[in-house]
Order: structure tokens, then C-alpha cells, then sequence
């Protein structure tokens, strides 16, 4: 199930809601979570119910395991162990037909890759393990005595199949001992609704129009309308995205869970550095802690540390060469960041390293886009104008003026704007003035309210699928 | 309970409201009218699609399809995008193109669904479904992919870079783009090039090609975001072979280019367009076309055809267009094959007018797997018309001069129902004359034209 479903919102998250707050106890209410989580997952795939159970009580055993292993080999062998196993299960479901692909390739063989199905968040769950049986490991935290609540951790469906990829000591607590009030509900709906506007109005319709310009004869393509293409792949990506982990903070709230932030406004960045940062936090301090320190960091092996965090960070968003090629394309702009730039973009008015941060973004979200190797290649060009083409075209002129509100309002949605009129708005309160207080009483639900209905319609007349040609 | 919060208390209330609305309506819409298409129904529980996932996927698509009040939300998500959307007299509107039915690697089901699909046949359909059921529908896909793959040409590549469509909304008309695609072009042209090689002198073959109204319609200061399709045509017709003739339609429509002869809610030509193809059909075979005047007419009223589906527009929405019919006045028998089961039907069928397609008047919505229409014309003259949808407003005009007159869409049709390709086909039926009418998408279409080169072939050897 995803949230920006109808079925999702309509049935099941009512429903989960009214059974939760039925009672106070809080065996019930994790036994519930738990069960909805396992209906969530297997609304679509049934059959990998089983997959994610067994995952959960592997590294469930490793972590008891881990923890009782007072021989310091055995106990590392155990970890290697546990890691390797967790890191087996993710490349054959989500790599062996990309490998098979390229060992064919290479050897000249003609294996057929079997027909394996990704499951839904195994990128997900299979970190989240990774990251709990490791910080045992380092005797950060005590292992979890509960199966069940153990898959309470890993399974819940907050952060099941999209992340954000939380911790095991982030929510250790909150299992047994997590209170939900009224505050936490309504901030928490509040971030749903905004979560599910970024999918389904912005994102969606951000796709729509990008497609146009990229799904398209490439080899038309004006210069602007390749920029303008590529601008909106990228606020369709951050809005799906950034949506997401909204909805999945947002549900944590609204059960009395605290997630941390997985974005914090990454198109304000002044560099790809900076960006990543902000950028699925999540992620990044999941390879940063797990690879990236463990390799030596900062102190040896800079450049071979960094060129593996990138090749993986490349990989983990897809089992395709041009996400490998992604992942080199910022493993060199951050080097030359690091290297050559050293706090130059800094120094300089940010307006410049502005400029040279959205260039340098979009590129790299072009190589994000095109799986087909040749389209990127022809895409690339159209960015920077090969011959034969021409600087704009009435296609991308009208679909500009036709869109311009949209792109206004985009840009808007991804700067701290509403952050800061709503910082206004608290700090006029506390001067006691009625209008402000006004606002926050009675204009705040409402908007939420209208962001709220506007995004179920879009999200209805998605499903909208007019046949011309059926009859004929 | 402690304090509730408006937002939550709203929150849940629309969302509990709607989940229970849509639980008790038992009036569950199953067609959309405005769609075109039936729309999910409710689907059978299985194990193998409970464990493959299918069951889900089809009951996600029920629950989204039947939604309270989706026609409505719609409407209202076009009236909020409408709002947004700065309309400096042109509006872009840029879609994928619709799938073709039972194209190649499409899933199993696609057959199946799309008769489901097509509310008009779905009663003729489900008696000679139970035949259909006979072959594994897995199986026969499967085989037929495989047809297709050693029919078509090893270095075709069915991209998607073709199978986006542009509409261009201006003036209260909706005026789909034209992108010459040289290789879709020269496919077309091999195509018809295989079926004279392929039928010999016996047969005379006319190629026709409906330009779309950009090329008559579009301002000039758009002109630039179309291609001539003049100059497409020009390039096909010095390709094609010299023994078959390419009908010009371009200049005959170009000389009345003020008149109706294109809708401006739908991608098609009105009547009185198909009837200037005719013209210039008859011209090419060197005979004297019926004059107009010789008709009867029926006017239909508040059509909102294939453009307005597509794009919603309030602009075309407000201008709807207006159809003209011509009742054909030689006397016929209309039959038409829903797989091997005949059904007679009207050439034009006016009941259709209170539908929402009403362009579907013509020939009845179409021509089923295959049909024919026999005439009191005695002179032992025999057509085929192969065509997509354009052929059904100019099919009726060719009553007067053909004995008999064959209608096949090569999307439609299939070897395995008839047990003959399309060569076998025109010799079993005596067919001297072949017209192929398609519009000039279809034609800068690969994959829509690969299912007319697909019939040239298929189960040839099976025979």
C-alpha cells in the first residue's frame, strides 16, 4: 500500500486510527500496530510478508546473539555475519538481474536472470537491520528483548517502504513508553497533509509537465526546454519524496512517534556538499556512520572513502548503470568541493554559489532520470546546446506561460517560507496580538482543511484515464 | 477523550466519511461515459492473484475507479488546475498517447479486458467469448508475440519517443501536433510497399492520408510547432511503389479549408471532410464522384468528441461541435463480425447520437474483427477499406460504386478468428481494390502500423 491511495486514507488509516484510540493499553495498541503494519505490507505482496518476517527474526537473534558474544573475534564474526546476510538478501532481490545482465555482457554468457520481484522498502528494512545489529555491536544500545516489538522497529509502516530510515536508539523508548496527545495528533496530521499535498499536487503534477519534456523526441528538444524539463524532474523528485517522509513523520505523530527530520530544505543549498546534508538525512548519515567512518573518514583513504559512499549511494537508488554514473557525478563535484573549492563557495556572494549549486544539481538529476544511456547522452547536449538546436521553442514557451503559477508556487514550496511567516506568527502571538492569534486559530485549520480536500480531488482525478482509441 | 483539534477532528471525519460513503453505495458505476471505457469492476477472488499480487492491484483499481463522486472530483480538479493555469492564448496540452489494444507484450489479460472495455460489444462479445476461452490465453499471446517479432523487422525499435501526443488548444479548438518521425514515415511506406509486393498486379491499392486539422487550422505564428504534413505526404508518395496509387487528399481538403471539414472537440474529420477524400478518391480512379447535394441529411447536435475527453478543456467544452450526417441511399446489408459471431448492423446508426461518443454514428462505432457491407450495386465490384477510425465517416460514401465493401482495422482484426491473413483474405473474398485509410498520427506511428504489416503474415504457414 502506498499513503497517496485512496484505499490507504479511506480505510485503512481511519480504521487503524479508531482501533488504536479505542483503548490506552499499550500492549494492545503495539500488537495493533504491528498487525496493520503486516496488513500494509502484504496489501500488494502477500508472499513477502514472510520475506520481512523471517529478515526481522534473523537479525532479532543476531542482536541477542551480538549482545551475549563476549569474545571480541567471535563477536565481530557474528556482526560480519549478520551484515553480510542482511546485505545477501538485499542484492539478490534488488541486483541479480543487473548483474547477471552485465556478467553476460562481460563473459559473453547467456544466462537468463530469474524473475525476482523487488519487495516493497527492502532497501529500507534491510538497512534499518544493518544499522541496529552494528550499534549493538558497538554496545550503543541494549539489544530488544521482544520479537514483536522488535518488528515494531522494523516493520512499522511509517517508515516500511519509503523511509525515512530510522534508528533503533531513536525509537527505542517511544515503544514502550511514548505519549501521544492532542498537540503531537494535530502536528502530526497537519505534516501528513502537507506530506500528501507535495505528492499528489505538486509532485504529480510536476511529472506530468517534465514529462513532456523529457519522455519525448529528444533530438527536438530546445535548450530551455531541456532546463525547464529537468527543473521540474527535480520538484517532482523532492515533493514525492520529501512528501513522503512528511506522511511518514506525520503518521509517527499521530501514534506518538518522534522521527527525525529527513530534509531540511535541500534546494536553498550553496553546495552539492551542503545539499547532502539536507538532503535525505536519513541516507546520508546511515553512510556516513556504517562506511564511511568505519573506512577511516576523514583521517585516510579520503578519496578511495568517498568514492565508495558515492558508488553505493548510487547503487542503492537503483540497479542501473546510470545510478552508478549519478553517484560518480557527485562523488566528483563533492571532491572538488572538498579539494579545490575548500570554503570558496562559501565566501562568495551566495547568489553565485547559488547559481553553480542548480546547475551542477540538475545535471546530476538528469543522470538520475535517464536509465537509457543513449537518451542521457542526447539529454545532456540539449542542456548545454549542441548544434541544430534552437534556444527555445514555442513548445516550451507556451508550456512556460501555461505553468509559470505552478513553477512560482514550487520554487515557494521549497524555500523555509511558510516556516518563517509561521515563526512570525508564534513570536506575535507571545506580543499578544489578535491577529496573529487569530490566524493561528482559525486560518491555519483552514488552510489545512483546503490543502487538505484539494489533495484528495487531484488525488481522485489521478485516476482519470480517458481511452480514444478503444472502439476504433 | 481529551482535547481534539479541528484539523484532526476534520481529517478524520472526511476521510471516515468518504471510506464508509464508499462502502455502503451499492450503485457502483461500472462505464465511464466521459472516459470512454468500462471501468473496474469488482474483482474475483483467487489465490494465484492473491499471492502474485494481481487481486490487489484490481482491487485498488476498483476502489479508485467506482469512488464516490469521482466525476465530480474531476471536474473540480480541472476547474482548480484551470485556475492555475495562465492561458495566454494557446494552452499546451501534452499526453501520452493511448496503448494500442493487443499490441505485442502487452499482459495476457488485454484482450479480454478490452472487450470488456467497449460497451458496445460487450454483448456480442461474451457469446463467443466461451470460444476464445478454449486457447490459454497465456498461450496465445505468447504465440502471437512471437509472430510479431519474426514479422517485424529486426531493426525496428519500438521507442517510446513516438508515443507522446501534443494538443494545441486555441480558439475554442483542440488541434493535435504534428512530428514528422522519419523512420515511423518510411515504415509506413515499406508497409504498403510489402502488401503490392506481396498481392501482385491483381490487386490495385490506393493509399490515403487524412492530414489533421493543424495543418488547415493552426495560426501562423504557431505554424513552426508543426510539421507540413504536405511535405510528409509529398515524401511518401515519391517513395511508394508507381503501381499504387496515392490519393490527394491534402489538396482537396486544403481547397475547402474553411469549410467544417474538421471538429474542433476531436481528433477527426467531419463528414463533410471524409466526403472531400472521396472526392479525391474517385478522382484518382478517374469516375464521377455523387454529388453532396444527393444526400440526406441529420444533424446532430452537442458533440464533445476525443479532444475534450483528453484534455477537459472548459474552452472546448463551451464550443461543441455539431455533426453533419449523410444518410447513404443505396440499399445494403451491413454485417459485422465480433469475432466469428455476424451481427447486422446499420451503416449509420443515429442512436448513438445520445451517447457521448457520437462520432461512433458511423458505421456503427466500426468495424468489429471484420465486416461487410453488400450493396444492390450489381457490378461485381469489390474494396477493402483498411483504416483506423478516419474510415468510418468516408466508408459510407463509397456504397454507390462497390458491389461489395470490406472494412477491416488492423487493430481489431485477427488471423486467429478468421484463420486467414490479410492476402488470403482478399483472395478468398475476390477483393480487386485495397484503400488504405489512415490518419497521418497513425501514419508517423511505427507501432500502430506495425499491426497492419503484422497481418500480411501472420499464421500464413498454420494454413
Amino acid at each position: 500500500m502506498v499513503f497517496s491511495s485512496l484505499i490507504f486514507l479511506c480505510v485503512f488509516l481511519p480504521l487503524t486510527a479508531l482501533l488504536y484510540y479505542i483503548t490506552g493499553n499499550r500492549r494492545w495498541r503495539n500488537g495493533l500496530l504491528i498487525a496493520a503494519s503486516l496488513v500494509f505490507y502484504a496489501w500488494g505482496e502477500p508472499g513477502y510478508v514472510i520475506l520481512l518476517l523471517v529478515c526481522g527474526l534473523f537479525n532479532y537473534f543476531s542482536g541477542l546473539s551480538i549482545e551475549k558474544t563476549k569474545d571480541r573475534n567471535k563477536k565481530k564474526a557474528k556482526l560480519v555475519l549478520a551484515v553480510s546476510l542482511n546485505i545477501l538478501i538485499l542484492v539478490f532481490f534488488k541486483y541479480t538481474g543487473f548483474l547477471l545482465e552485465n556478467l553476460n555482457r562481460l563473459l559473453g554468457l547467456t544466462v537468463n536472470a530469474p524473475d525476482i520481484y523487488l519487495p516493497v522498502g527492502i532497501s529500507f528494512y534491510t538497512f534499518k537491520a544493518i544499522s541496529y545489529v552494528s550499534d549493538i555491536y558497538k554496545g550503543k544500545i541494549t539489544a530488544q528483548k521482544s520479537y514483536w516489538k522488535f518488528m515494531l522497529y522494523i516493520s512499522l509502516f511509517h517508515h516500511l517502504v519509503a523511509g525515512p530510515i530510522i534508528r533503533y536508539p531513536d525509537i527505542a523508548d517511544e515503544i514502550d513508553h511514548r505519549e501521544e496527545t492532542p498537540e503531537g495528533v494535530r502536528d502530526g496530521v497537519r505534516r501528513f497533509i502537507a506530506g500528501l499535498a507535495k505528492k499528489v499536487i505538486l509532485s504529480n503534477t510536476a511529472a506530468e509537465i517534465a514529462g513532456t519534456f523529457l519522455d519525448g523526441d529528444l533530438s527536438r528538444l530546445s535548450v530551455a526546454g531541456a532546463w525547464l524539463g529537468i527543473l521540474l524532474f527535480a520538484f517532482r523528485i523532492y515533493f514525492d519524496f520529501s512528501g513522503y517522509s512528511d506522511m511518514a513523520i506525520g503518521l509517527g505523530k499521530i501514534f506518538g512517534f518522534n522521527y527525525g527530520e529527513n530534509f531540511n530544505y535541500p534546494y536553498i543549498s550553496k553546495s552539492l556538499t551542503e545539499f547532502w546534508r539536507r538532503w535525505h538525512i536519513s541516507l546520508g548519515t546511515f553512510f556516513r556512520d556504517y562506511v564511511y567512518i568505519p573506512l577511516g573518514g576523514n583521517r585516510r583513504h579520503i578519496i578511495r572513502n568517498l568514492l565508495v559512499v558515492w558508488l553505493l549511494t548510487g547503487l542503492w537508488h537503483g540497479a542501473s548503470w546510470n545510478f552508478i554514473l549519478w553517484g560518480l557525478f557527485n562523488f566528483v563535484f563533492i571532491v572538488i568541493e572538498k579539494k579545490l573549492l575548500k570554503g570558496f563557495l562559501e565566501r562568495i556572494p551566495g547568489l553565485f554559489s547559488r547559481i553553480y549549486f542548480v546547475i551542477v544539481t540538475l545535471i546530476g538529476w538528469a543522470f538520475f532520470y535517464f536509465t537509457d544511456t543513449a537518451r542521457l547522452l542526447v539529454f545532456v547536449g540539449a542542456l548545454f546546446g549542441t548544434a541544430g538546436r534552437s534556444f527555445i521553442d514555442p513548445d516550451a514557451r507556451i508550456l512556460f506561460e501555461n505553468n509559470c503559477v505552478f513553477i512560482m508556487i514550487c520554487i515557494l514550496a521549497c524555500t523555509p517560507i511558510l516556516k518563517y511567516l509561521a515563526g512570525i506568527t508564534e513570536r506575535k502571538i507571545e506580543e499578544r496580538s489578535k491577529l496573529a492569534a487569530g490566524i493561528q486559530n482559525i486560518g491555519q485549520p483552514f488552510a489545512y482543511t483546503v490543502v487538505f480536500i484539494v489533495s484528495l480531488v487531484f488525488l481522485v482525478s489521478q485516476t482519470y484515464n480517458p481511452f480514444l482509441y478503444f472502439q476504433f | 477523550m481529551k482535547k481534539i483539534y479541528a484539523e484532526t477532528l476534520i481529517f478524520f471525519m472526511v476521510l471516515a466519511v468518504l471510506g464508509t460513503a464508499n462502502l455502503i453505495n451499492t450503485h457502483k458505476p461500472e462505464i465511464s461515459e466521459v472516459e470512454n471505457r468500462a471501468l473496474a469492476g469488482k474483482p474475483v477472488f483467487s489465490a494465484a492473484d492473491f499471492f502474485n499480487g494481481k487481486y490487489f492491484e484490481d482491487y485498488n483499481n476498483y476502489y479508485n475507479d467506482t469512488f464516490i463522486m469521482r466525476d465530480e472530483m474531476i471536474l473540480m480538479c480541472r476547474d482548480i488546475k484551470d485556475a492555475f493555469t495562465v492561458n495566454s492564448g494557446y494552452v499546451l496540452v501534452v499526453a501520452e498517447r493511448d496503448k494500442l489494444p493487443q499490441s505485442p507484450g502487452d499482459d495476457a489479460d488485454f484482450s479480454g479486458e478490452e472487450a470488456g472495455n467497449d460497451p458496445e460489444n460487450r454483448e456480442e462479445t461474451t457469446p463467443d467469448g466461451s470460444e476464445n476461452k478454449e486457447q490459454d490465453p497465456q498461450e496465445r499471446t505468447e504465440t502471437e508475440g512471437e509472430k510479431r517479432e519474426n514479422a517485424a523487422e529486426p531493426g525496428l525499435e519500438l521507442e517510446d519517443d513516438g508515443n507522446m501526443g501534443y494538443w494545441l488548444l486555441a480558439d475554442g479548438k483542440a488541434v493535435e501536433l504534428f512530428r514528422f518521425n522519419k523512420e515511423a514515415i518510411d515504415y509506413y511506406v515499406e508497409t504498403i510497399n510489402m502488401y503490392h509486393e506481396k498481392l501482385g498486379d491483381k490487386v490495385k491499392l490506393y493509399s490515403m492520408i487524412a492530414p489533421t486539422a493543424g495543418e488547415f487550422t493552426l495560426m501562423k505564428r504557431y505554424r513552426d510547432m508543426t510539421d507540413s504534413q504536405n511535405e510528409a505526404m509529398i515524401y511518401i508518395n515519391s517513395k511508394l511503389h508507381p503501381d499504387i496509387t496515392a490519393v490527394d487528399v491534402f489538396d482537396a481538403l486544403s481547397r475547402h479549408k474553411d469549410e467544417y471539414i474538421y471538429f474542433r472537440t476531436d481528433h477527426h474529420w467531419t463528414a463533410l471532410g471524409a466526403y472531400y477524400a472521396y472526392e479525391a478518391f474517385m478522382k484518382a480512379r478517374g469516375e464521377e464522384a455523387v454529388p453532396l447535394e444527393r444526400y440526406e441529411t441529420v444533424t446532430v447536435d452537442n458533440f464533445l468528441g476525443s479532444a475534450y475527453t483528453k484534455t477537459l478543456s472548459k474552452e472546448l467544452e463551451n464550443n461543441p461541435d455539431t455533426i453533419q450526417v449523410y444518410l447513404p441511399f443505396t440499399k445494403n446489408r451491413f454485417t459485422r463480425y465480433s469475432g466469428s459471431t455476424p451481427r447486422e448492423v446499420d451503416v449509420i446508426d443515429l442512436s448513438y447520437a445520445e451517447g457521448k461518443d457520437k462520432y461512433l454514428i458511423f458505421i456503427s462505432s466500426g468495424g468489429g474483427t471484420w465486416s461487410v457491407i453488400q450493396t444492390d450495386v450489381k457490378n461485381g465490384r469489390k474494396l477493402l477499406i483498411m483504416k483506423d477510425s478516419f474510415g468510418n465517416a468516408i466508408a459510407p460514401f463509397f456504397l454507390p460504386h462497390y458491389e461489395e465493401i470490406y472494412i477491416i482495422d488492423s487493430r481489431f482484426y485477427s488471423t486467429a478468428v478468421t484463420g486467414m491473413n490479410i492476402p488470403q483474405f482478399i483472395e478468398h473474398h475476390g477483393i480487386q481494390e485495397v484503400v488504405f485509410v489512415h490518419y497521418m498520427e497513425d501514419v508517423n506511428w511505427a507501432e500502430f502500423m506495425q499491426t497492419v504489416r503484422n497481418l500480411l503474415f501472420e499464421d500464413e504457414n498454420t494454413q
